[in-house]
């Protein structure tokens, strides 16, 4: 956790560290809707106001059947919704992370694999649909109309004149308050009058102002909103609440699920009545002035929002004129870079981290949001990309709190994964079934749910892979208690791939060598290859991550050194000479798809660091690597160029990384690959059809990070990939390395002017600048700043 | 009225529109002088309709029409079968509310569609001479003393028929004409019996023969008769679906203009559906009004949807747009814009569809029912300022900027205000702007939003409005600022770059007299040296020449192009203008229309604002 990180002198960090600890506390195995405690008020009175560096901006609303792509997000880690800010009729489709359909799954198909549907596997599903109409306000009756989403608030304000009053409304998403409220403020003398509506999307009975039902798995949910203005009337009829005449309006809703991070109570709270609970919160809220609530929320919110601060250059003035939209769709006309739209790119991406990952589950295929209940693939828990990238960004951009759900998540469904895995995963009729016979430890499918489920395929490999996710977090923070905590989690993945190594001989050798049985490079290629890069190099990683992990921990000794044993004979891959690129099957030959989206063979680039471009990797595997990554090319889905971008960027291609950044701003039209207006990243499932998919919305983010800052434990390096576009003038602050330290950095004409380097726990690094590099012990808390860099 | 018991089925209209968008780039009309103003300027040509001597359609009619009810599945409306509205007893009522809601702000005509001498069964009937009859089911007391209600009511009455002599009334050639000595059906058609119009339904005239005038003549006679004030003349080729020397019925709108002053009663002539531009001289000779493209009707569960075929007209009006004026009018067809759920359109596609109804200067006869108004539908329908548009002295609007989802339409004032709709022709929710230099001019000025009748304040080089999916806004725009200074460059200039097969032609109606054509499959035009002094966004404005709707894919330095849709100009022989944004730098730039993979429209030249 963050406890050995030093508060900058502001009260809002101050606040901020609280609130974090808070967080880690309350999380020890309580639901995630859950009674909360009176939030900390902030006593500062001055007025809000945001800057126009974090802000994005639109000059129209959403369609009600367009919400994904126009939709605006909040979140407060928990609950969320995306609001279509319509003035005649605002929406809110409301999300709980835990809202998901489905069970255990641990019925295994013909072929040995998971069941993947909605009843079985389940989804994550909607938990509600909130209307405020205002039948006087219709969009054609209303002038200059603008929507904003004040990244460094966490707010969405929306204003328009109607018949010379001019309105406004912000919509946000409160952890503190744990509700979303909607504000409605007019000066000029207007009034609001109409209706709120809260609905379920599953068919429930809506009783006055909550309502409350169980899925058949047994998941009890519920959701309730409450009304208050001046100046008018607010009354319940029906199912409806009706306001009159009201010179401000305020709406607060709140819902949730008695879902429990707990495989030994079947992830249920059976004694949480989530209607009843919604009921009290929303009571409680509305105790509270609407401004009373935002200024709590934007206190919460801005304390996370500010540990990274980011400046890419200066946008031109023409640039500064358009709306978020026609920047987007400019910037890739144009093809002049956007400094400040990059920028705000990337805060985004934290905002909607900030959003989607407090205190509840992490970030699924979606994050937090959805338009309806059928998401494509469920919006599951991928685990051969998509869940690890979206927490490449949390660390390295200052959300170190964010992680933590990640770490719950696989913490709680621990226990489920091995018992499926020692009951199911040798079953005769799984392709991917250990020869050995044996089988211990952990192992998941592709897809995972949120009930200790998998679905899908079997995927040996991702228990490897999300154990370094779980290790990174370690070597970004230094924090004892995460490394106590993922200990468990580690030691298990190499006991499932003891069990399942198997040994075979080189060609041509002798030589005996460790590899991984029948097994899938994701998603292309051969699915009975042995010895697969992917896995060799994840569990590679594994094996020296664990030990590490041992020694420092001071545990286990005898195994750590069977792992080491073990470690020693994986066989690593080498370079093809039939094709010159890394291979990705242990065979000279290109067996998959060459521009495929999967930078599988690459995972010892990015985000493994075994392939590094210096002394330390021999030459032809770098070249093997980046001929790969050459041929994988510069055109793909959005996480798949933000991997691209990444590897890129370890390879100190700047350019190259920044081009593919470029390509994931491109504005998605009719469904093709690019940002949405509302910049959720589209992913094209087929020609003329694009989903949502939120994880290049974290990845590209994570590349712009990369491409400032390298880091291991022990060596930074300043600026290895800075692009031209953004070379003029810079800084950033609070980028997290690894080997625990903060950075904050300034740039000019390509060059580092000053490093800050504070420890969080990390003693000694090299810090490098081109040829260039020196030496840095600093204790824990401790901080240095660094002058004169030359190359 | 176009579906009958023999007109084609649904799906063939789209093929029968594709053949009607061939015939138009075929189409080669004569070069008509072309304005190069920004906008159509308030001097309208000088429609040449006979009729436009007299009073008729000196201004766009206004009333209602009985056959979108008619035609329409919507529970409850045709309980008698198919087409079964048109009665007395509901034409009537309709008449009544027409009397009671709407005359007060101009609508005036209650016009009855096809079926009046049908029966429930779709069974014609004939009088002795081989006039279509009232059918006593629907009309038990004869036509006359419907008209006599509508005028009682301080209205006019419209009656309908289709072109041609109808197959039942032919009588094997025997049936006399009223009033023409010996002339018999026989005389009237040809001999081969060739049928015409578009279903088919009619022997064709042959007016080689006197007899086949005085068939036309008998039946004007009787509508003078009776009193009705206006005829739809329907099925007129070549256009509804049909083309060829079979088809052609210019001879027939002829006889009828020539047969309805012979009556000594002014009827209002208006010829239907999709005529072929091409012909525009014959029905702007001949009739007050020409439909210029299908029906507006889904015949589905709902009066019209957007898609079937609403929205069609933002891309089939503009080509027709200079031809109207006093004496005739581009004829859009229903507009059901006032009953709500029935009418099948979200309330942004109900304003859109009236606003172009109105700016186009269309007539505006509703197919709504009547009785059953809802109060928006009401405020459509009765806002004075928009009808002071469609009935007053401004040219019809056409699009300044392309044809693109958002695009903007506009006419000038004769008080030197314009005339300024923002439409979202997309599925979603979008921001439109209207640029002052599309207009013309720069600097401030005035907006006033005509639907919802306030000034919004003044406005600094444009105005943006947030439009709902299908939405539309109506402004009168009053500039505060000075006339926009451009600098031209034609597209002929031998420092441009032609590609692909590019080749500059001669162009009487262009700037220069020249413009570059074959701009087809990688076909590309490019200004090489367009100076500006700042860097920023353009407006552009392009003279072009295109018969039909094309997209060209416009670049500036070689940068993304974005492809934009110009709208038809009508035919090959005139130049039109749109106005496209286009970000440029300052000092030189290229500026480039590429045809891509398709074809585009031949260019005439570019004036770029000195500001952007």
């Amino acid at each position: 956790m963050d406890k050995s990180r030093p508060a900058a002198p502001s009260r809002r960090r101050l606040l901020s560290l609280a609130a974090a600890t808070g967080v880690a506390t309350a999380l020890g195995g309580l639901p995630a809707f859950t009674a909360t405690a009176a939030p900390q008020r902030p006593t500062d009175s001055t007025p809000l106001k945001g800057s126009s560096r974090n802000r994005l901006w639109w000059q129209a609303p959403a369609d009600e059947h367009s919400m994904i792509e126009q939709g605006l997000p909040v979140g407060n880690g928990r609950l969320g919704a995306l609001a279509s800010n319509d003035p005649g009729r605002e929406l809110l489709l409301i999300t709980d992370a835990t809202m998901w359909t489905g069970g255990l799954n641990d019925t295994l198909d013909s072929d040995g694999q998971f069941p993947y549907g909605r009843d079985d596997f389940g989804s994550f599903t909607l938990l509600a649909r909130l209307t405020v109409d205002i039948p006087d306000h219709d969009l054609s009756a209303v002038s200059g109309y603008r929507r904003t989403l004040d990244l460094a608030q966490g707010v969405i304000g929306t204003s328009y004149v109607r018949s010379g009053v001019t309105y406004e409304r912000q919509v946000f998403a409160s952890r503190p308050d744990d509700a979303i409220v909607l504000h409605f403020t007019q000066s000029g003398g207007g009034r609001y009058t109409g209706t709120v509506t809260l609905d379920g999307t599953h068919e429930e009975t809506v009783q006055g102002t909550s309502f409350g039902a169980a899925f058949p798995n047994g998941l009890r949910y519920g959701a309730a909103v409450k009304a208050y203005g001046t100046g008018g009337s607010v009354r319940v009829k029906g199912a409806l609440i009706e306001f009159s005449g009201c010179k401000d309006l305020t709406v607060v809703v709140s819902g949730g699920t008695n879902y429990a991070p707990d495989a030994a109570s079947h992830y249920r709270d059976p004694s949480l009545d989530p209607e009843k609970l919604a009921r009290t919160k929303v009571a409680a809220a509305a105790a509270h002035p609407a401004d009373t609530l935002l200024r709590t929320h934007v206190a919460d919110h801005k304390a996370l929002f500010e540990q990274l601060d980011l400046s890419l250059g200066t946008s031109s003035a023409e640039q500064r004129s358009l709306d978020t939209w026609e920047r987007i769709r400019a910037r890739a006309r144009d093809d002049v870079p956007d400094p400040e739209l990059e920028a705000a790119y990337l805060q985004f991406g934290r905002y909607l981290m900030i959003s989607g990952s407090r205190g509840s589950l992490p970030l699924n295929l979606q994050g937090l949001w959805l338009d309806g209940n059928d998401p494509d693939w469920m919006g599951d828990y991928h685990t051969d990309i998509n869940i690890q990238m979206n927490y490449w960004m949390a660390d390295r951009a200052g959300l170190s709190q964010s992680f933590d759900a990640l770490t719950d998540y696989c913490l709680a469904q621990f226990p489920s994964w091995r018992k499926l895995t020692h009951d199911l995963f040798n079953d005769p009729r799984n392709r991917y079934r250990n020869s050995t016979g044996k089988v211990a430890g952990w192992a998941v499918a592709f897809s995972t749910n949120i009930h200790g489920g998998s679905g899908w395929w079997w995927h040996p490999a991702g228990n490897a892979w999300l154990c370094a996710s779980l290790w990174e977090h370690y070597e970004f923070t230094r924090s004892r208690s995460h490394l106590t905590r993922i200990y468990p989690l580690l030691k298990s993945a190499c006991e499932f791939w003891e069990a399942r190594l198997i040994t075979t001989t080189l060609p041509g050798t002798s030589k005996e060598v460790l590899v991984d049985d029948s097994d899938w490079s994701p998603e292309h290629g051969p699915q009975d290859a042995k010895g697969i890069t992917y896995a060799q190099e994840l569990v590679w990683a594994l094996f020296d991550n664990y030990r590490t992990a041992a020694r420092e921990l001071k545990k286990d000794s005898a195994y750590a050194k069977t792992i080491g044993g073990l470690q020693d004979r994986l066989y690593l891959p080498k370079v093809s000479e039939r094709t010159g690129w890394l291979e990705e099957w242990m065979s000279p030959d290109n067996l998959g798809e060459t521009t495929h989206r999967h930078l599988s063979p690459l995972i010892g680039l990015f985000p493994g660091d075994r392939i590094r471009p210096d002394e330390s990797t021999p030459p032809e595997i770098v070249k093997g690597a980046t001929a790969l990554l050459t041929a994988r090319g510069m055109e793909s889905f959005g996480w798949a160029n933000a991997w691209r971008s990444l590897c890129w960027a370890r390879l100190k291609n700047a350019e190259n990384a920044y081009q593919l950044i470029v390509n994931n701003l491109r504005p998605s039209t009719d469904g093709g690959n690019g940002s949405a207006p509302n910049l959720f990243d589209i992913y094209e499932v087929e020609k003329g059809r694009g989903i949502f998919q939120i994880d290049a919305n974290f990845g590209t983010p994570a590349a712009m990070i990369e491409m400032l800052l390298y880091s291991r434990p022990g060596h930074l390096e300043l600026l290895p990939a800075l692009p031209d576009a953004w070379a003029k003038s810079g800084s950033v602050t609070g980028v997290g390395a690894r080997g625990g330290f903060v950075v904050d950095l300034r740039w000019r004409d390509g060059r580092p002017t000053e490093a800050y380097i504070r420890s969080v726990g990390g003693r000694t690094t090299t810090v490098a600048y081109g040829r260039s590099s020196r030496t840095v012990t600093l204790k824990p808390g401790a901080s240095v700043t660094l002058r004169d860099f030359t190359r | 009225m176009r579906s009958s018991s023999y007109a084609p089925t649904a799906p063939a209209r789209r093929s029968l529109r594709a053949l009607l968008v061939l015939a138009l780039t075929a189409a080669t009309a004569a070069a008509l002088p072309s304005a190069q103003a920004a906008t159509p300027t308030p001097t309208t040509a000088a429609a040449t309709s006979a009729a436009s001597t007299s009073a008729l359609a000196a201004k766009p009619y206004m009333g209602w029409s009985s056959w979108s009810m008619q035609s329409s599945k919507y529970p409850g409306l045709n309980p008698d079968g198919d087409y079964s509205y048109l009665t007395e007893k509901n034409v009537l009522k309709q008449a009544d509310a027409l009397a009671a809601k709407l005359k007060p702000f101009g609508y005036e005509y209650v016009n009855l569609d096809a079926g009046w001498w049908m029966d429930q069964a779709w069974k014609p009937g004939f009088d002795a001479y081989g006039r279509q009859k009232a059918d006593p089911g629907r009309f038990p007391r004869g036509m006359k003393p419907v008209a006599d209600h509508i005028h009682g009511k301080g209205l006019k009455a419209g009656i309908y028929l289709p072109v041609g002599l109808q197959k039942e009334a032919y009588g094997e050639g025997k049936v006399p004409i009223w009033n023409a000595g010996d002339c018999t059906t026989a005389d009237v058609v040809y001999g081969d019996l060739r049928t015409t119009n578009g279903w088919d339904s009619a022997y064709k005239l042959d007016f080689s023969d006197p007899c086949a005038q005085k068939y036309v003549d008998s039946q004007a006679r009787l509508f003078a008769d009776w009193g009705y004030d206006f005829l739809k003349l329907d099925g007129v080729g070549p256009g509804s679906g049909k083309n060829g020397d079979q088809y052609d019925n210019v001879a027939d709108v002829a006889a009828w203009n020539k047969a309805i002053a012979a009556t000594g009663r002014p009827i209002h002539l208006e010829v239907s559906w999709s005529l072929d531009i091409g012909r525009i001289a014959d029905w702007k000779k001949y009739s007050n009004g020409w439909r210029i493209d299908t029906d507006v009707e889904c015949y589905c569960n709902t009066l019209v949807s957007w898609e079937n075929s609403v929205d069609d007209r933002w891309d089939d009006l503009p080509g027709w747009t200079r031809h109207a004026g006093p004496g005739g009018w581009n004829d859009l067809d229903s507009l059901d814009v006032g009953n709500g759920d029935m009418d099948g359109l979200t309330k942004a596609e109900r304003q859109s569809y009236a606003t172009l109804w109105a700016i186009a200067k269309s007539p505006l006869y509703t197919g709504d029912d009547l009785t059953k108004l809802d109060s928006y539908g009401v405020s459509l329908l009765t806002n004075r300022e928009v009808i002071a548009l469609n009935q007053g002295s401004m040219p019809p609007a056409r699009p300044i900027t392309p044809s693109d989802p958002q695009q903007v339409w506009a006419a000038k004032n004769a008080d030197g205000s314009y005339t300024v709709a923002l439409f979202n022709l997309a599925d979603r929710p979008a921001a439109v702007s209207a640029d002052w230099a599309a207009l013309g001019f720069t600097g401030k000025a005035a907006v006033r939003d005509l639907w919802n009748r306030e000034n919004l304040g003044t406005y600094k080089d444009k105005v943006t409005q947030a439009l709902p999916a299908h939405g539309s806004r109506l402004f009168t725009v009053t500039p505060r600022g000075t006339a926009l200074t451009t600098t031209g460059y034609e597209a002929e200039a031998a420092a441009n770059t032609l590609g692909g097969n590019a080749s500059v032609a001669d162009c009487p109606a262009c700037s220069g007299g020249k413009k570059v054509g074959n701009l087809y499959v990688g076909g590309s035009l490019r200004f090489n040296d367009v100076v500006v002094a700042k860097a920023g966004t353009y407006q552009v404005k392009v003279a072009y020449v295109s018969g039909d709707p094309r997209s060209v894919e416009v670049s500036a330095n070689g940068n993304g192009p974005t492809s934009h849709k110009f709208p038809s100009t009508g035919d090959w022989g005139t130049a039109e203008t749109v106005s496209v944004p286009v970000s440029l730098k300052a000092g030189a730039n290229t500026i480039t229309f590429d045809s891509g993979s398709g074809y585009a429209p031949d260019i005439d030249r570019i004036d770029v604002p000195k500001s952007s």
